[in-house]
């Protein structure tokens, strides 16, 4: 009797275990997840669809480490394309839109490395603009051992803008540019149903920085989250980091009329150039310095002592 | 220049502290060559050639901008508000925006998933492919446990260097106490003989039998004069000095013998002008010398014959 009653109790345990997972799970079909059709309907604009590629390439002679944040860029980027590298010439901008066109695609991240050491980022959108030119610092990818945070490959992100994206024309420009390009289109075929990752987009100092980081939520396997685990939740950053400077705004893609330029603006060559400069004038300041110096003795000369020889007898 | 170039680096090195130390060498290394971008310099007056065209900008928003009456799922983008501007050169601060900006983010979005009934974290039993491969995580976990022995260990190197610092404390005490007890002690026998004295017990004999000490007239605590073998004539602390409380195993006892015997004899420890002097001791002493006169030898070979 009592061995009866014992295997009824644990089915039921068994039982109420199963109901708490099972109703949270979506159900897997041949053609993707089955969402409840009543409550995907109710606020959808009809007709409007995000079909957004991103063609991603560089031009030649790229460092290594702005070609693995490309490639970390890719990674994240399911809806992305990564073409061959092109060279960097003047008539680069004929050049990829008629790559971007050819590849099917509504956008375009064009890496350019110039002189190993300076890059520039372009966002463009296809084909008719706008696009930006970024200069690119501090850039860290995602290789480093020091960000120690994992996302599922392909999960959507969940894209954060500071309040100041909404101050200014240009602000708000590079706002929805970022949001069409690094947002991955819902219900994507290489994208995943879940939402573990976070981008920021800051605005600091005129610059925009990037951040990406995972959600990590300590939950006790089911689905279910509740304002409790709200408050434990942390994140751990992912990478890769990188700062943008806007340079320029484009009409066009890839070129058009200057919509905007960064009044504060100096390119890397100028700073260079400075330091180079600053440098170089250390040899003839010594030496200027020296003629003045023998001028002013001349000019000024010591007047004669009179006690001069008053020991002397 | 130097300087400028020296102050970015303080600046990364900063950064480093900040989220665990640096020793990765192509890290490092490309750090600095990040650094030498993140020094940009900005005119310090706006240009006034710079274009802005304010309507140009606009349209453009217009044209390429969704629909907006798009669900919110389609773009998932939160905006948060930025109470102050944050300094760029702290680099404590500025992560800790950022950092504060992705938490209120998330949290708002997940409140939005939520509402909507949507899924929003991967379950546990959801695997698929992760944008770090896993012998990259390996890498990322070996380095985090390799630093954390590296605090034990540095841990218990400090927990040991107080230890001992409190051992030569409490040996210190130890000592003054048993000088005390001494003391103490003489002191007390003092009395009593004198109380026994006066209580006129008779005294047999010369002297008070056993209860004549030397201490008596004040000379117990000279130095007898006998030298100690191995005790230099110039090291007044009578070759303690140089005997610490070694408890090593028996050969590493012997040979630290070995050496302090050396040691007071060329060089360490104690007076050297008198310890390099000849005493009736050592005039005498014989042992190191060899008879290594041929002549001698003959002589003594000649005796036998």
């Amino acid at each position: 009797m009592g061995k009866k009653r014992k295997q009824s109790e644990a089915e039921i345990a068994a039982d109420v275990k199963k109901e708490e997972i099972a109703p949270e799970r979506p159900k897997r079909t041949l053609l993707g997840f089955k969402t409840n059709p009543e409550n995907k309907r109710e606020n959808e604009t009809p007709g409007f669809r995000n079909k957004e590629k991103v063609l991603v390439t560089c031009s030649r002679r790229i460092s290594y480490r702005y070609r693995h944040l490309m490639l970390n860029l890719v990674d994240l980027l399911p809806h992305c394309k990564k073409d061959n590298k092109v060279e960097a010439k003047e008539s680069k901008g004929t050049a990829l839109n008629e790559l971007v066109e050819l590849k099917s695609c509504s956008s375009c991240l064009f890496f350019e490395c110039r002189k190993g050491k300076d890059l520039y980022l372009w966002m463009a959108k296809c084909p008719n603009g706008p696009s930006v030119k970024f200069l690119v610092n501090a850039v860290h990818t995602m290789e480093e051992l020091k960000l120690t945070g994992n996302h599922l490959k392909g999960s959507r992100p969940i894209l954060t803008f500071s309040s100041k994206f909404d101050e200014k024309p240009h602000w708000t420009l590079l706002k929805e540019m970022i949001t069409q390009i690094f947002g991955i289109p819902k219900d994507h075929r290489k994208s995943k149903p879940y939402h573990d990752h976070v981008f920021v987009f800051s605005i600091a100092d005129d610059h925009i920085w990037f951040r990406n980081y995972q959600i990590s939520c300590p939950y006790n396997g089911s689905q279910k989250l509740d304002r409790g685990d709200l408050e434990k939740m942390t994140l751990i950053e992912v990478g890769p980091r990188f700062c943008l400077n806007p340079i320029k705004v484009f009409g066009g893609s890839f070129g058009g009329p200057t919509l905007y330029e960064n009044p504060f603006y100096v390119s890397p060559n100028q700073i260079r150039s400075l330091e180079k400069r600053k440098m170089a004038g250390k040899y003839a300041k010594k030496v200027k310095a020296k003629t003045r110096r023998k001028m002013h003795e001349l000019e000024n000369p010591l007047e004669v002592d009179e006690f001069a020889d008053m020991w002397k007898e | 220049m130097k300087i400028e170039e020296e102050k970015t680096m303080s600046n990364e090195a900063t950064l480093n502290g900040m989220e665990m130390e640096d020793d990765d060498p192509e890290v490092s290394d490309s750090e600095l060559e990040s650094g030498e971008d993140e020094e940009d310099v900005k005119l310090t007056e706006p240009s006034k050639t710079a274009v802005y065209n304010k309507d140009g900008l606009l349209d453009k928003l217009g044209d390429i901008s969704w629909p907006a009456n798009v669900d919110w799922t389609h773009k998932l983008s939160v905006d948060i508000e930025q109470e102050q501007d944050v300094d760029v050169n702290d680099d404590l601060t500025r992560e800790l925006a950022f950092y504060t900006q992705a938490l209120e983010g998330a949290r708002q979005a997940f409140v939005k998933f939520q509402s909507a009934g949507l899924p929003f974290l991967r379950p546990t039993d959801y695997y698929a492919e992760m944008v770090k491969s896993d012998s990259h995580m390996e890498k990322v976990k070996g380095r985090l446990l390799a630093e954390k022995r590296k605090a034990e260990e540095a841990d218990e190197r400090r927990k040991a260097r107080d230890n001992k610092k409190l051992a030569k404390e409490v040996q210190t005490q130890k000592q003054k106490e048993r000088t005390k007890q001494k003391k103490d002690e003489i002191e007390s026998v003092k009395k009593w003989r004198k109380q026994r004295q006066q209580t006129g017990f008779p005294t047999v004999g010369k002297d008070d039998g056993d209860l004549s000490f030397a201490f008596e007239d004040g000379k117990s605590f000279e130095r007898s004069s006998k030298k100690r073998p191995g005790v230099s004539p110039g090291d007044r602390s009578g070759g303690k000095a140089r005997q610490g409380g070694g408890k090593g195993n028996k050969d590493f006892d012997r040979k630290k013998k070995d050496k302090d015997r050396k040691d007071s004899k060329f060089g360490f420890g104690g007076r050297k002008g008198l310890k390099k002097q000849n005493t009736a001791e050592t005039t005498n002493d014989f042992r190191a010398f060899k008879s290594s006169f041929p002549s001698k030898k003959k002589q003594k070979s000649f005796d036998t014959n």
